[in-house]
Formats: C-alpha cells, structure tokens, sequence
C-alpha cells in the first residue's frame, strides 16, 4: 500500500485476520480473511470501479458468525491491473475467484455475486458446483432479460459532442474527465436519499483505478446470453436473487429473469438502488445470514 | 395526533410504554415513558423549533438501561400552542417539567437539556434540588459568554435589506420565507458532513410549528438576561456534565466551558461536532451520558 493510499484508507470496525496475494500468470490479486466461523462467505468483487471495501458494512457482521473472504478484484484496489482487455474478461475474472478459495484453503464457501461479479460468481458456482454451496445474486444482470440497460443509451465508442446524463459512459468522456464520471455513476448507484456518505466513499475508490485500465475492462471478453442460461441451467445449488426495486444501473426485469433461469428465490428491496447492501445494510445482512444457516 | 401527524410520522426503533397530557394554565403539554429501569433519566425540551422525537436516538438505547422521560415543550409537537411571549419563559419550560414529573410520579431524575434546555434545566435543578440528581447540558445556550459575532450583526425585529447567513434570523424573514429559515438554521446547526437526513428531520419538526410562535419562544428567551441566569448555576448543587462540539455554529463552545465552571461541572469537548453531536455522534454522546448516570447511582446508596 503507497503512502498515499494509506493516508486514503478509513479506519476500519474489523481488520482481517489474514491478507495476501495470490498470482496467476503474473497477475497478483490481493485478498482478505475475516474470522474464523463455518460456513465461509465469499465476497468477490464487482467492475473494477470500486474495490472489496465495498463490503464493509457486511465484513464485520458476518466475521462474528461466520468466515469471511474478499479481494480486490484486477484493475483496483491492492491488485495488479493488467494492460489487456482480455485479462479483464468474465472467466478471467472467476479464475481469480478460483485461485483466492484455494490460496486461503477455502474448500466451499456461500458466493454473493455483486453487479458484474455475478457473471464470475456464476461460473464458479456451475462449474465448481463442489466448491459452492449456495449463491446469492445482489444487483446482477447477466443480460437474459430483454430490458435495456440505462447506460447503454448513447455509443461508448463514439465521440458524442454532449456530456449530459449517460452521454458520460463514453470513451472520450472518461479520458476527459474521469472524475466527471464516477461522480456520475455514483449517483446512479446510490439513488436512495442521504446517500451523501456512501456516494464519496465510492467516489474515493472510483478513483483509485484510472480511465485507461476502465477501458480494457469496457471492452473485455463477456458471456453470451446462451451461455449464460446454460450456467444457469447447471446450477445445484440454493439461490437467491436480490434486487432493489429502484436500482438505476441494472434492470429489475434483470433480477425477474435470473431467479426464473435458476429457479432461485427473488427477494425485491423497496426503494432500494443498486447497492443495497450498502444502503440497507441491516436488512442485507439478516437476509444474507438467514440464507446461509438454512442452507448449513 | 391529527390523521396528517399520523402520516408524517416514521416509524420508531421504539414506542413508549405511557403517554399522557399534563395540563398548567390551559396549556397542554405532552409526555412520554419509555422503559422502567432506574433512575429516570428526563430527555428536556429544547427551544420549540424541533419538538421530543430529537431525542429519537438516545430513547431506544438509555430506555434498555433507565426509565426514559420526555415530552413536547409548548409551542410544537402534541403540546398546546399558546400565543403572546409570556407563556415561553425559561420559568414555564421548567414548571412544565416539573408538573411532567410529578404526573409520571417521577420521585427523581437525572435532567438532560439541549441548547436552551439549559435554561430551564438548571432552573429545575436550582429550584428543586431533592427532585434532580445530576443535569447533562448539551451545546448550552447560555449567556455566560460572548455569542459568535456573526450571530449580532444584523436586527431581529426591523426588516432588512439583505436576506444574507445570519440575516435570516429576522421576524420578517421568518413570516416570509420560514422554510428557507428553517433549512439555513438547521444547515448551521448540521455542520458535519453527510447530515442531510438529520437536516430533512428537524426541517419537518419546525415545519409543525408556525413563524408567529416560533417569534415568542424567541423574545421569551430574549429576557433570560446573565444576571439571572448566573444567579441560577450558582444554586445548582447536583453533579452537571456538559458536552460541547468544538464545531459549534450556533453556541460557541466557550459559552459550554462557562457553564460547566459556574455549576462547578465537567466540560467534554467533542471535536469535529455542531450543535447536536447527541443528533450526529449518538452512540458516543450514549455512552457518555450512560456513565455519568451510573456514576451518579454509585454516589447515592439509597438507590441501591
């Protein structure tokens, strides 16, 4: 960690019990354990826009009942960021959330697959369904529903000529004003009232990463609609789906789609954004703790 | 409570266990009990710009420890609103407070007051010295010493020409404009960052209340000169804590450090706090008053 980085950092209600890194192909991934309790809660990352301090507010709650693991996932935080789109790809991504169960001697753990994190939490649960016990789906939207997403209403690859709204998920936009953007995002993320802590929290981490490394994680290898469902289609495992009724990023209908797909049990959070866990943290972390001793 | 408090009303970590009017002179003031732990610890009103439920953080957490007391000063919330200066004296907030005990057959407690709750506060525990076993004063605004010159610049009761800061604190502006009041008022008091829904909350409860009472609470409280107050901490013989953010927009934390010394009490300063750290830092301003309570019973045998 830079100086600058330690300066950065909050004080924290919890500091792991364990930290490390774990490499693949040159690529280092920083990760954390937190207590020592059963069953184990995996907490991979989300998009590289922010990092495993996104889970804060469930670290400290679940370490007193149960183990816990996070990492920062590539392109942010205490991890290495790779200078290829490829390397950012979904299976990448679930490669490296492989590789931390194993480095922290992980032999099953409960997933919760966060936004983009639910693509690589789905292709570790249905491909190493021995590995998985139960997966929770937060604010995912592997794209099998047919309902646009807000941040695709103007081309990312062209030169726009405006900034206003979503005009800002743009090539030219980020390398001009990467800053702009985040600021944007979060407002989108965080669209529950008194969000002022959460949104500069965010904001914070947004920029610990850069507009170059967001790029090659704009156009990195993703699943196809099919192989999505057919994932799904595999899956033995308990789930849950969760969703707020508000979120701004990923369609609702995303959520509708991906407990029909996986026979799993939607749970809407009224008002809720797209971070709910952040948001309404108490209710989260019942649900979550609910979920996980039922399936135990 | 009418069907639109009702409406407004959010939901509570907390609903009281009693509840009742005490009436003094026609005016109707409204209490709650939460709780029956020991001693009593009685949550005072504050100027009626905000009515009992700022208190909402502290009711749940002291009420699993102690039997809470509050109620709703005259002048808003579920408390008459009597119109003219002299029912908002500092002498009437405390001889509510007193009739709010006796009716809750409240033998004793430890007195909590905000802001101008001081006033009042210490009035009761000067008056009534067997009824008030230790006072917690909070951002005390008292007139032991000098206010933020900001604050005396411009006129209360002539109309101005500039609506700039403090300049709101006018009769007219109030009259005119009183949310706008209300949001710069509470903006000052909120200094701490992210305190928008703390903000949202007290706009609401001073939105319960109209301009024209809220002007009679202020020239009520305009005839507490320092002569008599001073006179009123000298008579104060319980232990006193008082607590008092280093940020303080409104009362200058000087005016807190006075106050503890004329009651011979003890002054914590809490840094990075405005006006309402008991609002904005509750968990420490819970703790801290959860000790001095304890450190009372420790000093009274008889209340075992």
């Amino acid at each position: 960690m830079s100086l600058l980085e330690a300066q950065r950092e909050q004080t924290r209600a919890r500091y792991p019990d364990e930290e490390g890194y774990v490499e693949r192909d040159g690529m280092r991934v920083f990760y954390e354990v937190y207590g020592d309790g059963e069953p184990t809660v995996f907490l991979p990352p989300p998009w590289a826009i922010v990092h495993s301090r996104i889970w804060k507010m469930q670290i400290p709650n679940f370490a007193r009942h149960f183990r816990v693991v996070v990492y920062d996932g590539r392109g942010n935080g205490k991890s290495d960021r790779p200078d290829s789109a490829e390397a950012y790809g979904e299976r990448e991504q679930a490669a490296d959330a492989f590789a931390v169960l194993d480095a922290t001697g992980t032999e099953q753990a409960v997933v919760v697959g966060f936004s983009w994190g639910g693509q690589w939490s789905l292709i570790l649960a249905a491909e190493h369904p021995e590995r998985v016990t139960a997966l929770c789906f937060l604010g995912a939207g592997p794209g099998l529903s047919r309902e646009p997403f807000p941040y695709e209403e103007y081309p990312f690859d062209e030169e726009l000529g405006i900034d206003e709204g979503w005009a800002k998920e743009n090539r030219y936009y980020w390398l001009r004003d990467w800053p702009g953007y985040v600021d944007w995002f979060f407002s989108q993320c965080f669209t529950e009232p008194h969000s002022t802590k959460q949104i500069e929290d965010a904001v914070g981490w947004g920029l610990e990463t850069d507009p170059e490394t967001m790029l090659l994680t704009e156009g990195s290898p993703v699943l196809e609609p099919a192989e999505v469902r057919d994932l799904c289609a595999r899956l033995t495992c308990p789930v849950l789906v969760v969703h707020g009724s508000e979120d701004a990023i990923v369609p609702y209908a995303e959520a509708v789609a991906l407990a029909d797909a996986t026979g799993g049990r939607l749970v809407t959070f009224g008002g809720s954004g797209h971070c709910p866990q952040v948001r309404d943290p108490v209710r989260f972390n019942l649900l979550l703790r609910d979920f996980v001793e039922s399936v135990a | 409570m009418s069907l639109l408090e009702a409406q407004r009303e959010q939901t509570r970590a907390r609903y009281p266990d009693d509840e009742g009017y005490v009436e003094r002179d026609g005016v109707r003031v409204f209490y709650e009990v939460y709780g029956s732990g020991e001693p009593t610890v009685f949550l005072l009103p504050t100027w009626s710009i905000i009515h009992s439920r700022h208190w909402k953080m502290q009711i749940p957490y002291l009420a699993r420890h102690f039997r809470v007391l509050t109620f709703d000063g005259r002048g808003n919330g579920k408390a008459d609103r009597p119109s003219g200066v002299a029912p908002y004296t500092e002498r009437e907030f405390a001889e509510d407070s007193l009739a709010v005990m006796e009716a809750t057959e409240t033998e004793t407690a430890v007195v909590v007051g905000l802001s101008c709750g001081t006033l009042w506060g210490a009035l009761l525990a000067a008056d009534h010295p067997e009824r008030v076993l230790g006072a917690v004063f909070i951002g005390p605004a008292v007139p032991l010493a000098a206010g933020h010159p900001e604050r005396n610049v411009h006129s209360f009761e002539e109309r101005l020409d500039t609506d700039e800061g403090w300049a709101k604190y006018n009769r007219h502006y109030w009259l005119e404009h009183y949310e706008e009041f209300l949001e710069y008022f509470f903006g000052r008091i909120f200094s701490e960052p992210h305190s928008t829904k703390q903000i949202e909350d007290c706009v609401g409860w001073g939105l319960e209340m109209a301009p024209e009472t809220l002007i009679d609470c202020h020239l009520a409280l305009e005839l507490c000169g320092l002569e008599r107050f001073r006179d009123v901490c000298a008579r104060v013989r319980c232990p006193v804590l008082v607590l008092h953010g280093d940020e303080d927009g409104l009362h200058p934390p000087a005016r807190g450090a006075a106050l503890a010394e004329a009651t011979g009490g003890t002054l914590v300063t809490l840094e990075g706090s405005g006006h309402c750290p008991h609002v904005r830092d509750p968990v420490k301003v819970n703790v801290l008053i959860r000790e001095f309570v304890e450190s009372l019973e420790k000093r009274t045998p008889w209340s075992s």
